[in-house]
Protein backbone atom coordinates (compact mmCIF):
# COMPACT_ATOMS: atom_id res chain seq x y z
CA UNK A 1 0.00 0.00 0.00
CA UNK A 2 1.21 3.85 -1.28
CA UNK A 3 1.65 6.41 1.35
CA UNK A 4 -1.74 8.55 1.22
CA UNK A 5 -3.12 9.25 -2.52
CA UNK A 6 -3.84 12.96 -3.30
CA UNK A 7 -0.56 14.12 -1.06
CA UNK A 8 2.70 15.18 -2.25
CA UNK A 9 4.67 12.98 -0.67
CA UNK A 10 8.42 13.93 -0.92
CA UNK A 11 10.98 11.17 -1.56
CA UNK A 12 12.44 10.35 2.13
CA UNK A 13 9.47 10.36 3.40
CA UNK A 14 7.62 8.12 0.85
CA UNK A 15 10.40 5.83 0.86
CA UNK A 16 9.63 5.34 4.95
CA UNK A 17 6.38 5.29 5.03
CA UNK A 18 6.62 2.59 2.08
CA UNK A 19 8.58 0.38 4.31
CA UNK A 20 5.73 1.21 7.36
CA UNK A 21 2.82 0.17 4.96
CA UNK A 22 5.01 -2.58 3.84
CA UNK A 23 5.14 -4.09 7.42
CA UNK A 24 1.31 -3.38 8.02
CA UNK A 25 -0.99 -6.29 7.80
CA UNK A 26 -4.76 -5.80 8.64
CA UNK A 27 -8.01 -4.44 7.20
CA UNK A 28 -7.13 -1.92 4.82
CA UNK A 29 -9.01 1.06 5.67
CA UNK A 30 -7.49 0.99 8.82
CA UNK A 31 -3.92 0.53 7.56
CA UNK A 32 -4.82 3.48 5.34
CA UNK A 33 -5.98 5.40 8.18
CA UNK A 34 -2.90 5.21 9.77
CA UNK A 35 -0.35 5.71 7.00
CA UNK A 36 -2.17 9.04 6.85
CA UNK A 37 -1.94 10.15 10.60
CA UNK A 38 1.83 8.97 10.40
CA UNK A 39 2.30 11.02 7.11
CA UNK A 40 0.75 14.31 8.49
CA UNK A 41 2.68 13.49 12.07
CA UNK A 42 5.82 13.81 9.88
CA UNK A 43 5.23 16.30 7.91
CA UNK A 44 4.23 18.44 11.32
CA UNK A 45 7.79 17.19 12.87
CA UNK A 46 9.43 18.33 9.54
CA UNK A 47 7.77 21.75 9.66
CA UNK A 48 8.39 22.02 13.31
CA UNK A 49 12.12 21.71 13.23
CA UNK A 50 12.32 23.52 9.77
CA UNK A 51 10.83 26.72 12.08
CA UNK A 52 13.27 26.22 14.81
CA UNK A 53 16.26 26.82 11.38
CA UNK A 54 17.40 23.21 10.73
CA UNK A 55 18.13 23.15 7.20
CA UNK A 56 15.50 20.95 5.16
CA UNK A 57 17.46 17.77 3.95
CA UNK A 58 18.33 18.01 8.28
CA UNK A 59 14.69 18.51 9.30
CA UNK A 60 13.28 15.32 7.23
CA UNK A 61 16.21 13.22 8.56
CA UNK A 62 15.55 14.46 11.99
CA UNK A 63 11.54 14.06 11.78
CA UNK A 64 12.50 10.30 10.23
CA UNK A 65 14.80 9.74 13.20
CA UNK A 66 12.38 10.89 15.61
CA UNK A 67 9.78 8.49 14.61
CA UNK A 68 11.57 5.52 14.64
CA UNK A 69 12.48 2.24 12.64
CA UNK A 70 9.71 1.78 9.98
CA UNK A 71 9.52 -1.82 11.14
CA UNK A 72 9.12 -0.85 14.53
CA UNK A 73 6.52 1.77 14.06
CA UNK A 74 4.93 -0.96 11.76
CA UNK A 75 4.93 -3.78 14.51
CA UNK A 76 3.70 -0.97 17.28
CA UNK A 77 0.02 -1.24 14.74
CA UNK A 78 0.37 -5.16 14.81
CA UNK A 79 -2.28 -5.38 17.96
CA UNK A 80 -4.53 -2.76 17.13
CA UNK A 81 -4.72 -4.04 13.18
CA UNK A 82 -5.32 -7.52 14.31
CA UNK A 83 -8.45 -6.37 16.96
CA UNK A 84 -9.90 -4.11 13.74
CA UNK A 85 -9.76 -6.91 11.57
CA UNK A 86 -11.71 -9.28 14.69
CA UNK A 87 -13.81 -6.56 15.45
CA UNK A 88 -14.96 -6.23 11.14
CA UNK A 89 -15.47 -9.73 11.00
CA UNK A 90 -17.29 -10.31 13.97
CA UNK A 91 -19.75 -7.51 13.07
CA UNK A 92 -19.99 -9.28 9.79
CA UNK A 93 -21.05 -12.50 11.23
CA UNK A 94 -23.32 -10.84 13.86
CA UNK A 95 -25.11 -8.84 10.87
CA UNK A 96 -25.06 -11.17 8.40
CA UNK A 97 -25.95 -13.91 10.73
CA UNK A 98 -29.88 -13.10 10.01
CA UNK A 99 -29.80 -12.74 6.28
CA UNK A 100 -28.87 -16.23 6.03
CA UNK A 101 -30.87 -17.61 9.01
CA UNK A 102 -34.25 -16.43 7.83
CA UNK A 103 -34.31 -18.53 5.09
CA UNK A 104 -33.61 -21.68 6.93
CA UNK A 105 -36.50 -20.94 9.20
CA UNK A 106 -39.27 -19.95 6.69
CA UNK A 107 -37.55 -23.09 4.99
CA UNK A 108 -37.75 -24.98 8.54
CA UNK A 109 -40.36 -23.39 10.24
CA UNK A 110 -42.28 -25.83 12.78
CA UNK A 111 -45.67 -26.91 11.92
CA UNK A 112 -47.72 -23.85 13.44
CA UNK A 113 -49.86 -26.29 15.16
CA UNK A 114 -46.51 -27.38 17.25
CA UNK A 115 -44.95 -24.32 18.91
CA UNK A 116 -42.45 -23.52 21.20
CA UNK A 117 -39.12 -23.52 22.58
CA UNK A 118 -38.95 -27.62 21.52
CA UNK A 119 -40.29 -27.47 18.25
CA UNK A 120 -38.26 -25.06 17.28
CA UNK A 121 -35.35 -27.35 18.44
CA UNK A 122 -36.61 -29.91 16.48
CA UNK A 123 -37.10 -28.15 13.40
CA UNK A 124 -33.81 -25.79 13.46
CA UNK A 125 -31.53 -28.51 15.91
CA UNK A 126 -28.56 -26.01 15.14
CA UNK A 127 -30.27 -23.21 17.51
CA UNK A 128 -28.07 -24.49 20.54
CA UNK A 129 -25.16 -23.99 18.50
CA UNK A 130 -26.38 -20.34 17.01
CA UNK A 131 -26.69 -19.26 20.58
CA UNK A 132 -23.39 -20.59 21.51
CA UNK A 133 -21.48 -18.40 18.56
CA UNK A 134 -23.78 -15.50 19.36
CA UNK A 135 -22.44 -14.81 22.58
CA UNK A 136 -18.82 -16.06 21.61
CA UNK A 137 -19.17 -13.15 19.06
CA UNK A 138 -20.99 -10.39 21.60
CA UNK A 139 -18.62 -11.10 24.49
CA UNK A 140 -15.27 -10.59 21.92
CA UNK A 141 -17.02 -7.60 20.72
CA UNK A 142 -17.41 -6.37 24.17
CA UNK A 143 -14.23 -6.66 25.71
CA UNK A 144 -12.43 -5.39 22.49
CA UNK A 145 -14.89 -2.39 22.20
CA UNK A 146 -16.60 0.27 24.72
CA UNK A 147 -17.51 -2.15 27.42
CA UNK A 148 -14.01 -2.72 27.91
CA UNK A 149 -13.82 -0.05 30.47
CA UNK A 150 -15.74 -2.54 32.92
CA UNK A 151 -14.75 -5.79 31.79
CA UNK A 152 -11.39 -7.62 31.41
CA UNK A 153 -10.28 -6.50 27.99
CA UNK A 154 -9.13 -8.89 25.66
CA UNK A 155 -5.99 -8.56 24.02
CA UNK A 156 -5.43 -9.23 19.78
CA UNK A 157 -4.67 -12.92 20.52
CA UNK A 158 -8.18 -13.55 22.31
CA UNK A 159 -9.50 -11.39 19.83
CA UNK A 160 -8.47 -13.21 16.84
CA UNK A 161 -9.28 -16.78 18.43
CA UNK A 162 -12.81 -15.62 19.27
CA UNK A 163 -13.02 -14.87 15.67
CA UNK A 164 -11.88 -18.27 14.84
CA UNK A 165 -14.31 -19.87 16.84
CA UNK A 166 -17.31 -17.82 15.79
CA UNK A 167 -15.52 -18.84 12.09
CA UNK A 168 -15.66 -22.51 12.61
CA UNK A 169 -18.97 -22.62 14.49
CA UNK A 170 -20.69 -20.93 11.57
CA UNK A 171 -19.18 -23.13 9.15
CA UNK A 172 -19.95 -26.32 11.26
CA UNK A 173 -23.37 -25.11 11.89
CA UNK A 174 -23.78 -23.87 8.14
CA UNK A 175 -22.46 -27.25 6.98
CA UNK A 176 -24.93 -29.19 9.70
CA UNK A 177 -27.36 -27.74 8.37
CA UNK A 178 -27.70 -28.39 4.74
CA UNK A 179 -26.55 -31.80 5.85
CA UNK A 180 -29.29 -32.56 8.01
CA UNK A 181 -31.72 -31.05 5.59
CA UNK A 182 -30.51 -32.55 2.32
CA UNK A 183 -30.59 -35.87 4.21
CA UNK A 184 -34.49 -35.19 4.97
CA UNK A 185 -35.18 -34.69 1.49
CA UNK A 186 -36.29 -31.10 2.42
CA UNK A 187 -34.25 -28.85 -0.06
CA UNK A 188 -36.56 -28.73 -2.66
CA UNK A 189 -37.70 -25.31 -3.72
CA UNK A 190 -36.76 -21.71 -4.27
CA UNK A 191 -36.43 -21.43 -0.67
CA UNK A 192 -33.91 -23.99 -0.53
CA UNK A 193 -32.00 -22.97 -3.00
CA UNK A 194 -31.84 -19.09 -1.55
CA UNK A 195 -30.58 -20.80 1.95
CA UNK A 196 -28.39 -23.06 0.51
CA UNK A 197 -26.78 -20.08 -1.56
CA UNK A 198 -26.47 -18.43 1.21
CA UNK A 199 -25.07 -21.13 3.69
CA UNK A 200 -22.61 -21.33 1.49
CA UNK A 201 -21.89 -17.50 0.45
CA UNK A 202 -20.94 -17.39 4.56
CA UNK A 203 -18.82 -20.54 3.70
CA UNK A 204 -16.53 -19.16 1.46
CA UNK A 205 -16.22 -15.80 3.89
CA UNK A 206 -15.23 -18.50 6.55
CA UNK A 207 -12.46 -19.81 4.70
CA UNK A 208 -11.24 -16.29 3.86
CA UNK A 209 -11.71 -15.79 7.90
CA UNK A 210 -9.41 -18.40 8.55
CA UNK A 211 -6.65 -17.93 6.20
CA UNK A 212 -6.52 -14.11 7.65
CA UNK A 213 -7.21 -14.68 11.13
CA UNK A 214 -4.21 -17.69 11.09
CA UNK A 215 -2.12 -15.25 9.11
CA UNK A 216 -2.26 -12.39 11.66
CA UNK A 217 -1.99 -15.00 14.59
CA UNK A 218 1.30 -16.61 13.63
CA UNK A 219 2.79 -13.44 11.70
CA UNK A 220 6.06 -12.72 14.06
CA UNK A 221 6.08 -9.48 16.21
CA UNK B 1 17.91 13.87 31.58
CA UNK B 2 17.06 10.87 31.13
CA UNK B 3 14.07 9.64 28.71
CA UNK B 4 11.61 7.31 30.19
CA UNK B 5 11.37 3.78 29.12
CA UNK B 6 7.55 3.13 27.78
CA UNK B 7 7.42 -0.30 30.06
CA UNK B 8 7.72 2.07 33.19
CA UNK B 9 4.55 3.98 31.88
CA UNK B 10 2.54 0.40 31.83
CA UNK B 11 -0.62 1.30 33.54
CA UNK B 12 -0.10 5.09 33.78
CA UNK B 13 -0.47 5.96 29.35
CA UNK B 14 -3.86 6.17 29.52
CA UNK B 15 -4.32 8.68 32.41
CA UNK B 16 -1.68 10.61 30.66
CA UNK B 17 -2.83 10.86 27.02
CA UNK B 18 -6.19 11.57 28.31
CA UNK B 19 -4.68 14.19 30.57
CA UNK B 20 -3.29 15.94 27.48
CA UNK B 21 -6.66 15.63 25.61
CA UNK B 22 -8.12 17.28 28.69
CA UNK B 23 -7.55 21.40 27.67
CA UNK B 24 -8.70 20.75 23.78
CA UNK B 25 -8.34 18.39 20.79
CA UNK B 26 -4.99 17.28 19.35
CA UNK B 27 -3.39 15.41 16.83
CA UNK B 28 -1.10 12.42 17.06
CA UNK B 29 1.66 14.49 16.85
CA UNK B 30 0.97 17.32 18.83
CA UNK B 31 0.42 14.71 21.61
CA UNK B 32 3.64 13.36 21.71
CA UNK B 33 4.80 17.15 21.54
CA UNK B 34 2.70 18.23 24.90
CA UNK B 35 3.97 15.00 26.67
CA UNK B 36 7.67 15.89 25.61
CA UNK B 37 7.13 19.03 26.56
CA UNK B 38 4.57 19.01 29.86
CA UNK B 39 7.27 16.79 31.44
CA UNK B 40 10.39 18.75 30.60
CA UNK B 41 11.32 15.96 28.41
CA UNK B 42 11.10 13.39 30.51
CA UNK B 43 8.10 11.66 28.69
CA UNK B 44 9.71 11.25 25.41
CA UNK B 45 7.32 8.61 23.57
CA UNK B 46 7.74 6.94 20.53
CA UNK B 47 5.42 7.09 17.76
CA UNK B 48 4.93 3.54 17.80
CA UNK B 49 3.72 3.94 21.81
CA UNK B 50 1.62 7.02 21.43
CA UNK B 51 -0.75 6.21 18.21
CA UNK B 52 -1.69 2.66 18.92
CA UNK B 53 -2.66 3.45 22.45
CA UNK B 54 -4.66 6.56 20.99
CA UNK B 55 -6.23 3.75 19.14
CA UNK B 56 -6.98 1.60 21.47
CA UNK B 57 -8.78 4.41 24.18
CA UNK B 58 -11.07 5.59 20.74
CA UNK B 59 -11.85 1.64 20.63
CA UNK B 60 -12.79 1.84 24.39
CA UNK B 61 -14.91 5.01 23.85
CA UNK B 62 -12.62 7.03 26.19
CA UNK B 63 -11.23 9.59 23.28
CA UNK B 64 -12.77 10.38 20.04
CA UNK B 65 -11.61 11.56 16.60
CA UNK B 66 -12.32 13.75 13.76
CA UNK B 67 -10.67 14.17 9.99
CA UNK B 68 -9.94 17.17 8.52
CA UNK B 69 -7.66 18.42 5.70
CA UNK B 70 -4.65 20.49 6.87
CA UNK B 71 -2.70 21.48 3.85
CA UNK B 72 -3.50 19.48 1.43
CA UNK B 73 -3.24 16.09 4.14
CA UNK B 74 -5.38 14.38 6.09
CA UNK B 75 -5.52 15.34 9.84
CA UNK B 76 -6.70 13.41 12.27
CA UNK B 77 -7.58 15.32 15.67
CA UNK B 78 -8.56 13.60 19.21
CA UNK B 79 -10.65 14.69 21.64
CA UNK B 80 -12.12 13.98 25.17
CA UNK B 81 -15.57 12.09 25.41
CA UNK B 82 -17.63 12.58 28.54
CA UNK B 83 -16.47 9.11 29.41
CA UNK B 84 -12.58 10.00 28.90
CA UNK B 85 -13.39 12.63 31.07
CA UNK B 86 -14.49 11.06 33.63
CA UNK B 87 -12.07 8.19 33.08
CA UNK B 88 -9.42 10.77 33.78
CA UNK B 89 -11.13 11.77 37.29
CA UNK B 90 -10.72 8.06 38.58
CA UNK B 91 -6.96 8.03 37.13
CA UNK B 92 -6.42 11.28 39.35
CA UNK B 93 -7.84 10.19 42.51
CA UNK B 94 -6.15 6.71 42.25
CA UNK B 95 -2.54 8.16 41.13
CA UNK B 96 -3.18 10.72 44.22
CA UNK B 97 -3.41 7.52 46.70
CA UNK B 98 -0.98 5.26 44.85
CA UNK B 99 1.95 8.56 44.25
CA UNK B 100 0.96 9.49 48.74
CA UNK B 101 1.82 5.42 49.41
CA UNK B 102 4.71 5.30 47.05
CA UNK B 103 6.29 8.68 48.27
CA UNK B 104 5.61 7.72 51.92
CA UNK B 105 8.10 4.20 51.45
CA UNK B 106 10.44 5.57 48.84
CA UNK B 107 10.92 9.41 49.96
CA UNK B 108 10.65 9.63 53.38
CA UNK B 109 13.41 8.85 55.76
CA UNK B 110 15.27 5.73 56.63
CA UNK B 111 14.19 3.07 59.04
CA UNK B 112 16.62 3.05 62.22
CA UNK B 113 18.91 0.50 62.24
CA UNK B 114 17.36 -2.26 64.65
Amino acid sequence: MSPPAGTAVEGPVRAYLDRIAAGLHGPRRQRERILAELHDGLTQAIADRAARGEPGAHATAGAIAEFGRPEAVAAAFAGELATGFARRTLITYVATGPLVGIWWLLLLRPDPWHTGPAALLAAIPILPLIIVTLVAASGALATTGRLMRWLPEAGPRRALAATLTVAGLTAAGDLLIVGATARAGALVGPLAVIAVGAGLARLGYGVGTLIRAVGLLTRPA
Amino acid sequence: MVAMRPELLKGHLDALLLAVLEPGPRHGYAVIESLRAGSDGTLDLPTGTVYPALHRLERAGLIGSDWETVGGRRRRTYHLTGAGRAALGEHRALWDEFSAAVTALLGGTRPAPA
